[in-house]
């Protein structure tokens, strides 16, 4: 019995570890969400259970109410940044999310402390979230995540931060955030309050392309991207795409989902010129556009 | 075929444990039955807890609502007088006609610590003294949470700890947690009601 003693007694130890680090977030008219205690006076919690931007506070594990400010969000990475100064020095211990391996078992926590056990059920290079976000690694896990866990932590049995759970991440909804990429967003979102993103200033929307057309200019996809919207003075724009282009390719490369198109304008493509293939007037053609800078959403 | 399996000794263990707790709970589980004709028993209803050795059986009250027959580990099957029910606290006790009965060892319920692990054994779907593993998910003043998956044949089983000390009885699956009145309730319960 000893070895299931011993392992039962580290699990309730790595709870324990990191209970001290969860908070209640109220920033929705429903159940609070979880936050982690980043670092000093930093919570990060899932930017999806984030729904009002005002009036925001927190429940720490000791019970205090304290209020907390929006520091900045990025849907993509489904990451929200709140600044709770009066949260005092207990931040998390963060653990190394490269270390991750399928198998390895795992904690999902929420404020309370509530626990749900399972195992590292995949783990994958870095992707891209259905919203455009960069995540460094795929973590996807095998374990339930209960109502009120998103933006809680994903911990080690030795109680350590490997990651955020989020719900909302994408259709497939029990995958982490991975620390690092957790590390490098916050970063970007106390510095700047938001993620840098590429941008066209372009609208689209999938438009079946008709066979005869497909044969004579060589394209492969049925799909295309037809552009309903320019932004006036957009990167586009100045660049001479017009209302009425269909998008067929990106650097050579056939699209034909607008994920796709977001996807490959991650924030290093932002100043370089990327060489869009469409189909006007029944030909072909190629406009060079310089990536702009995503303009930011919302204020404050 | 070939390859060389570096088998990592702390799982081997662990396993070993695990499967020694499963048979010890499985002795302790009886499966509660409808009140058949005879000794031939009714339709299973639930589990039940052998918690003293001269035949005092433990099971919720939504399972046991009067008289039953309950099916012992060895598979004999017994009829079951109930002497005490508390619906509040989803809890019966029953009595069965027999000695010497291997029973629980009773834990301590408010020692448990969210994350601790927590086996579960009853007969769910009718199966025979199916094994569920998971861990305390939350606690509460009134009942354990369990991040484990029940069944509903698992209502008036145990739930135990690592050290195989039977520290609840399951009675329901909420939101798919399961939910155990705390065996501090149960003790209580057996010293209220069958005092003398």
């Amino acid at each position: 019995m000893e070895a299931l003693l011993s392992l039962s007694n580290d699990l309730a130890g790595a709870v324990e570890h990191a209970a001290p680090a969860i908070v209640a977030v109220h920033a929705r008219r429903r159940l609070p969400s979880t936050g982690i205690h980043w670092r000093p006076g930093i919570i990060v919690t899932a930017d999806h259970t984030v729904s009002m931007e005002d009036d925001i506070t927190v429940t720490a594990s000791d019970g205090r109410s304290l209020p907390a400010t929006l520091a900045g969000r990025d849907p993509g990475t489904d990451l929200a940044v709140l600044r709770v100064p009066e949260m005092g020095s207990a931040a998390a211990t963060l653990g190394d999310d490269a270390a991750l391996k399928v198998g390895h078992m795992v904690l999902a926590l929420g404020f309370g402390p509530r626990a749900s056990w399972g195992v590292v059920s995949a783990v994958g290079p870095r992707w891209r979230s259905p919203r455009g976000g960069d995540i460094d690694r795929l973590v996807r896990l095998d374990l339930v995540l209960y109502p009120g866990f998103s933006g809680g932590p994903l911990v080690d049995a030795a109680g350590r931060v490997v990651g955020l759970n989020s719900s909302g991440l994408a259709r497939e909804s029990r995958l982490a955030v991975p620390v690092t990429t957790v590390s490098r967003v916050a970063d970007e979102l106390l510095r700047k309050g938001h993620v840098s993103r590429g941008y066209l200033g372009l609208a689209m929307q999938p438009v079946r392309l008709p066979e005869p057309l497909r044969a004579q200019l060589g394209l492969t996809s049925d799909v295309g991207l037809i552009v309903v919207t320019v932004q006036p003075d957009g990167p586009a724009a100045r660049a001479g795409v017009l209302l009425g282009d269909v998008l067929v390719a990106l650097d050579g490369t056939p699209v034909s989902d607008l994920e796709d198109v977001q996807g490959r304008l991650g924030s290093e493509r932002i100043g370089t010129v990327v060489t869009v293939g469409v189909v006007r007037a029944g030909g072909r053609a190629e406009v060079r556009i310089t990536v702009g800078e995503q303009p930011r959403r919302r204020a404050g | 075929m070939s390859a060389t399996v570096t088998a990592a000794p702390s799982a081997g263990l662990l396993d070993a444990a695990a499967a020694a707790l499963a048979a010890r709970l499985a002795r302790i589980t009886v499966e509660v039955r409808g009140r058949g004709r005879e000794a031939s028993a009714g339709a299973p209803v639930g589990s039940g807890v052998v918690w003293h050795p001269d035949g005092l059986i433990l099971t919720n009250a939504h399972v046991a609502r009067g008289d039953v027959s309950v099916v012992l580990a060895d598979g004999r099957v017994r009829s079951a007088r109930l002497v005490a029910r508390d619906v509040e606290h989803d809890l019966a006790a029953l009595v069965v006609d027999a000695t010497s009965l291997p029973a629980a060892e009773i834990g301590d319920s408010s020692a448990l610590r969210v994350g601790e692990l927590v086996l579960a054994v009853g007969n769910p779907l009718g199966l025979v003294r199916a094994l569920s593993a998971g861990l305390v998910h939350a606690l509460d003043r009134r009942f354990i949470q369990a991040d484990l998956r029940l069944a509903p044949g698992n209502s008036g089983g145990p739930l135990a700890d690592a050290r195989g000390c039977v520290v609840g009885l399951n009675a329901m699956i909420v939101g798919g947690l399961a939910v155990a009145v705390p065996s501090r309730e149960a003790q209580r319960f057996v010293r209220a009601q069958l005092r003398g």
